[in-house]
């Protein structure tokens, strides 16, 4: 058996090793920023002071006692790292841009800087650790006791001491020890490098210790299976039938909420960071310490089962089966693994906890009572700080050891730890508005967090000395002046739940419900709007917005405040910087909002945003910060980004029509070349006649020897060429009074099929001469279609007609078909000619446009398809070339039909 | 990501994580320990490998 005084002597040796490491840490850190004491592996590793005795001895007791649910609490956990990008990533990205120092700090800062919400979360923090602290001095004294007492030799110096005693004297050591190495000076960022180093390297002792014990169980065991099977022949079943019921969902919830929420957790995973990449190996790492952490316990808890004597304390199995087993150095080791886990929990739970008490209730309290800044302090307000802060670490461990002392007679570990949960967890709705819900509101959060924690004190935290007072447990039964349906452990008539899972309900729903509903019927305030913008757009945004509009502080009043604050030589150092950057003197520096803002974000790392706002608010402008100007100024900034939004729409608007403008210019231009162009083919058409002409009468008029019949002939050219230019002006004023739509045209239901046939008929003569075949298709039944008959007619008289011209095959053929389509009349008229090449297709209807191949010769003005296709297009009706069903060109009329003759 | 995070709640509540609760042994192990310890796994590894694909961002970008 090893002896108590052996024991504790080990203890006492163990955390004197913690300091040194502590301090050589923290030494370390400061002269080399870039050591391995800032590398992501002693990040994930300080991170594990998530495992805490908890862990180590009540992971067991619990698996023993019911099954798996130890697990959701490492779940729960690992699901948040898990999904590390969503949450920690925004809260280390925000801490960082706000120097943020705790859970209370955060809130207050996000909803307005709001010093009370700030108290009302510390206090809520303090009192729901209470049971928490409780938990590691009651293992760290069973674990003594486990180890030391079971024989009257072992006491030692310890008999006579009863475990009340011990515990004390647990608590005033660690009291002593954190105020030792957690209080030597304040920092910048509240960032504890020795500490972290310190309870990375518990981690490591802790899960060595565990891993050992747990190799040696399996081993002595004779494997998994082994014990397993063995464990089922004694009637030993790890009782899964009701794992996953409320109590299994309420512990995965509570235990995601804390691994954000507590204090200490808060502390390491966001303050304590340095650099966000951490967070990455941090994701799988921590997941994977935990899982490490957890896959011997169950064995453990099931060959102890197996093993020990009915009425053992499972919670101490790790330490009890090595002992049993006479292996005294592995028992030992297995302690010193369970005090490592119970030292740094409460160090760094203290420490956060007394700076959220510092900073939030001293630091305010002193700022509203201390009248103007008092000269000659020098370091006070730092001086005062850690004063502060050694009061609190006291008052807090104290608390814990109260809660200890009025709970010592239950037994199990983790229900206490459960406890504490609960309350921490009353945090997270409001945390998780303030991190991604604009419009939550301080008013709503703070009756949130209010409700939720008055609920959590009646449902969860007052059963707890049920086993003290009869009153309690009076109460807990009929419920407070009788009423029943005020009990504790079965508000509103909802009984046979398991009490966790009620209090984690009741507490939970009321603080959600009151948030939302609350914070949609309340405004925010300006400050309250400002901030919710920085922290809700914390990725959009790079630094915080200064919330000092005009710096009517002189550089001395500022001086005074931040070397009050943060000593002398660093607040020296700032304004030399800020003088140096701005290229004037020291003494001179005029301040601008930047460099308060600046001050200000200084001062929250060390006394929190709210007693900083305070206290520079005090200065500043003499401490008349108008709200209604930084909410102007939200404003114009807002403003600013609509218009600039506006301005991008519109030039976006004016580039467009810039555009079409330009479109618009081009087709103009090319209309205009298209009127000269055609001007000077009119021009050109209508010369080669009036030259032949004017040369005919020339000669003519010469008196000369000609004779009759060379006279007659030189008339009739004469008279040819004329009515050719007569017939060429008639068609461009045919064409142009189309174009214009001014002609007298008639439009009244006129049948299609008639006017082809006439148009047939009229061809017929041309056709013969040509000696060209018609081909009849299939035709459409009588037609009527809206315009003008004789229009239509000479339409498809030009369309035969250039089919005939410019056919010069051996064997013309011209087929014509007609059909009615989707109430469409359509005409088709094909040939068998020699086609009209693809690239000329649009060419074709253009004016004095005449087929390659027929060359001039064809007595056409080359006006006939731009005038067929005017006409169709006023009958609404198009003119198109289409690939046809013979060798050559195809046309195709389409007109719309109006109803049947 | 988010559907890691997604599926991992979504494999450790009642109903997905019932069915696989049963008096079965694996290797001697009871069923639903090696099925939780399994999940737990795959999360781990399934982060690290994301987490290794996805580019570092100094900038801050929110997706």
């Amino acid at each position: 058996m090893l002896s108590a005084d052996f024991v504790i002597a080990t203890a006492i040796g163990y955390v004197c090793l913690l300091f040194v490491l502590a301090y050589f840490g923290d030494r370390r850190a400061r002269a080399n920023p870039r050591s391995w004491l800032n590398s992501p592996a002693v990040y994930t590793l300080s991170i594990s002071v998530y495992c805490t005795s908890w862990t180590f001895y009540g992971a067991v007791g619990n698996a023993a006692r019911s099954g798996l649910e130890f697990l959701t609490i490492y779940l729960g956990p690992t699901l948040v790292f898990v999904g590390w990008y969503f949450l920690l990533r925004r809260l280390v990205r925000i801490s960082h841009l706000h120097r943020i120092t705790s859970v209370a700090d955060l809130l207050s800062s996000r909803f307005g800087k709001s010093s009370r919400l700030g108290v009302l979360v510390t206090c809520i923090a303090v009192v729901g650790i209470a049971p928490y602290i409780a938990l590691q001095l009651k293992a760290v004294t069973s674990s003594i006791q486990a180890i030391a007492g079971s024989s009257e030799f072992g006491q030692g110096s310890l008999a006579g001491i009863d475990d009340v005693g011990l515990a004390f004297g647990v608590a005033a050591g660690m009291a002593l020890f954190t105020i030792l190495f957690g209080t030597r000076h304040v920092d910048a960022k509240e960032q504890h490098h020795g500490v972290v180093a310190a309870i990375a390297f518990e981690a490591v002792v802790k899960l060595a210790a565990l891993v050992a014990v747990g190799v040696f169980v399996v081993f002595i065991g004779g494997g998994f299976e082994a014990i397993f099977s063995r464990a089922t022949e004694q009637g030993i079943v790890v009782d899964t039938t009701s794992s996953f019921d409320s109590r299994w969902i309420t512990t995965l919830v509570l235990s995601i909420a804390a691994i954000v929420c507590l204090p200490r957790q808060f502390q390491v995973t966001v303050v304590e960071n340095s650099d966000e990449n951490h967070l990455r190996v941090a994701g799988w790492a921590f997941p994977a310490y935990m899982m490490l952490m957890s896959v011997f316990i169950l064995p453990i808890a099931i060959y102890g089962l197996t093993v020990m004597p009915q009425g053992a304390n499972p919670d101490m199995f790790a330490l009890t089966l090595p002992l049993a087993a006479g292996q005294n150095g592995l028992a030992l080791f297995a302690f010193i693994g369970g005090f490592s886990s119970a030292t740094s929990m409460i160090i760094l739970e203290s420490i956060a906890l007394s700076i959220m008490v510092s900073n939030h209730i001293i630091m305010p309290l002193v700022l509203r009572f201390s009248t103007a800044p008092q000269g000659g302090e020098g370091q006070g307000v730092s001086r005062l700080l850690l004063t502060a802060r050694r009061l609190s670490i006291v008052l807090i461990l104290s608390l814990g050891f109260f809660y200890f002392f009025f709970t010592r007679d239950s037994d199990a570990l983790a229900p206490i730890g459960l406890i504490s949960f609960t309350a921490i967890a009353q945090f997270f709705p409001a945390l998780l508005a303030a991190i991604f819900w604009r419009d939550a509101s301080l008013k709503a959060v703070s009756a949130a967090i209010l409700a939720g924690f008055v609920i959590w004190a009646w449902c969860c935290f007052l059963p707890s000395f049920q086993s003290v007072s009869p009153a309690v447990s009076q109460l807990l039964t009929s419920g407070p002046w009788g009423l029943s349906w005020l009990r504790p452990e079965a508000m509103f008539g909802l009984t046979g739940w398991d009490p966790l899972a009620h209090a984690a309900f009741w507490s939970l729903s009321a603080n959600v419900v009151i948030l939302t509903l609350g914070s949609l019927l309340t405004t925010p305030s300006a400050l309250e709007r400002i901030q919710a913008q920085a922290f809700v757009d914390v990725f959009r945004r790079g630094t915080p917005q200064q919330n000092f509009v005009r710096g009517s502080a002189t550089a001395n009043d500022l001086f005074f405040v931040a070397e009050r604050v943060l000593g002398e030589r660093r607040a020296a150092a700032l304004f030399e910087v800020e003088a140096r950057e701005s290229g004037v003197d020291p003494a001179v520096l005029d301040p601008t909002p930047e460099f308060i803002g600046r001050l200000e974000r200084e001062l929250a790392g060390s006394i929190g945003a709210a007693s900083a706002h305070v206290m520079l608010s005090k200065v500043v402008a003499g401490g008349d910060v108008s709200l209604e100007e930084m909410m102007q100024m939200a404003d114009e900034t807002q403003h600013a980004i609509e218009y600039s939004q506006q301005l991008e729409r519109t030039s976006a608007e004016l580039r467009l029509t810039a555009r079409k403008l330009e479109e618009a210019n081009a087709q103009l231009r090319e209309l205009d070349s298209q009127k000269d162009e055609f001007l000077s083919q009119v021009s050109h058409e209508v010369r080669t006649p009036m030259t032949s002409i004017r040369s005919f009468s020339e000669i003519l008029l010469e008196p000369g020897e000609l004779d009759q019949s060379q006279r007659q002939r030189f008339v009739s050219t004469i008279h040819q060429e004329s009515l050719r230019l007569t017939k060429l002006l008639d068609e461009i004023l045919d064409l142009s009074a189309l174009e214009r739509g001014e002609r007298n045209w008639q439009s009244a239901p006129v049948d299609a099929e008639a006017a082809l046939d006439r148009a047939l008929l009229v061809c017929d003569a041309l056709l013969r001469q040509k000696g060209m075949r018609v081909e009849h298709g299939k035709r459409a039944p009588l037609t009527m279609v809206e315009g003008d008959a004789d229009r239509l007619c000479q339409v498809f008289i030009n369309l035969i007609s250039n089919a005939v011209k410019y056919n010069n095959g051996s064997d013309p053929v011209v087929r014509i078909t007609s059909a009615l389509r989707t109430g469409s009349y359509v005409v088709d008229i094909a040939d068998n000619g020699p086609g009209i090449a693809k690239s000329d297709g649009k060419l074709i209807f253009e004016k004095f446009w005449r087929g390659v191949s027929g060359g001039g010769d064809q007595g056409g003005a080359g006006l006939g398809l731009a005038i067929s296709r005017q006409i169709v297009a006023r009958m609404n009706g198009t003119l198109e070339l289409v690939p046809g069903p013979l060798s050559g060109a195809c046309f195709r009329v389409r007109l719309p039909v109006v109803g049947r003759a | 990501m988010f559907l890691l995070t997604a599926a991992g709640l979504l494999l450790f509540l009642p109903p997905i994580a019932y069915i696989f609760n049963h008096r079965i042994a694996l290797f001697g192990v009871p069923q639903i320990v090696v099925y939780l310890f399994g999940v737990w796994f795959a999360l781990i590894g399934g982060t690290a490998a994301l987490t290794a694909r996805l580019e570092p961002d100094s900038a801050g970008d929110d997706s």
